[in-house]
């Protein structure tokens, strides 16, 4: 399958054209959540208030009833409960990676063993988050190694 | 969910420490020239699954901060020691002095150190797969984004 993008003229609106023999229900709940999904939240750092952009957070983080973003250097907070990040997020390359973290997927740079279990991923801004052994097997069904049950 | 991956590590350990505590047994055995009964087999089946169990209850804890993790490990560790002396007296294997209590030290770092080092050769094997996935993801995003730069 041939992937095509093209930019529009200027002035005209953004459209999806689907070019298939018959379109599963997989390509029809992307197409959906792709629509649906909220890609932009606020997000507060002191007195600023900012317009947030999914592809820009490494990761969320909850903290003492508090949950942040974190950017490349910056962290923001924002008005979410993790699971509520999560479900927003799930559609696109968000994945839970232990009970107070959700990771960008697209910000990992690669993946190493830890001798207790767990793995590090290595973000491309140089931090390193752990992902907890019960969160590996939902990191592996993303990746398309492991399936779903 | 939880219980499942509790009862698959419980059964990964199990094996490994059965493994290791049988070449703990076999050069032991060899070295001293003694001659055991079947049921050894059986005892050495059985101390593998005692000593599996808190292992497997323990990795079931997520624990936040590098502290706790190192209590936890700690604790596991003495536990394990304290079962494997217990199991000693029990089957009868040996007369628990400090000499055979260091021995029994030294055998559970070995049966310790052997499981924690397999987990660790499974987990980079798992990994190196896992990386490769994500340079595939990469390589298809930067293809498409190329694309679009083309039919731009």
């Amino acid at each position: 399958m041939r992937i095509i993008i093209e930019s529009p003229q200027p002035n005209d609106e953004d459209v999806v054209i689907v070019r298939c023999a018959s379109p599963d229900q997989r390509l029809i709940s992307m197409l959906l959540s792709y629509q649906t999904v909220n890609t932009e939240i606020t997000g507060y750092l002191d007195d600023k208030i900012v317009r947030l952009n999914y592809q820009d957070v490494f990761y969320f983080e909850a903290n003492e009833n508090r949950v942040f973003a974190y950017y490349h250097s910056e962290v923001y907070e924002v008005k979410y409960k993790l699971y509520e990040l999560e479900e927003l997020f799930m559609p696109l390359d968000f994945v839970r990676c232990s009970k107070s973290m959700i990771v960008n997927m697209e910000k990992i740079e690669y993946l190493s063993p830890l001798f207790s279990g767990k793995l590090e991923a290595h973000l491309k801004n140089g931090e390193k988050v752990v992902i907890s052994r019960q969160y590996v097997h939902s990191l592996k069904i993303r990746l398309g190694i492991e399936e779903v049950e | 969910m939880m219980i499942k991956e509790f009862f698959i590590s419980l059964l990964h350990y199990f094996v490994d420490i059965t493994t290791a505590v049988l070449i703990a047994a076999a050069i032991y055995l060899t070295f001293s020239g003694q001659q055991m009964e079947s049921v050894i087999l059986w005892q050495i089946l059985f101390s593998g699954f005692i000593t599996a169990l808190p292992t497997a209850i323990l990795l079931c804890f997520d624990p936040k901060s590098v502290k706790v993790s190192l209590i936890l490990w700690v604790t596991h560790f003495m536990l394990i020691f304290v079962i494997t002396l217990f199991l000693l007296k029990m089957f009868g294997w040996c007369r628990i002095t400090p000499f055979s209590a260091f021995l029994t030290f030294l055998a559970v770092v070995f049966i310790y150190s052997f499981t924690c080092f397999v987990h660790y050769l499974v987990d980079r094997k798992h990994t190196s797969l896992m990386n490769q996935q994500l340079k595939k993801r990469y390589a298809k995003m930067e293809a498409i984004q190329k694309d679009s730069t083309i039919q731009q």
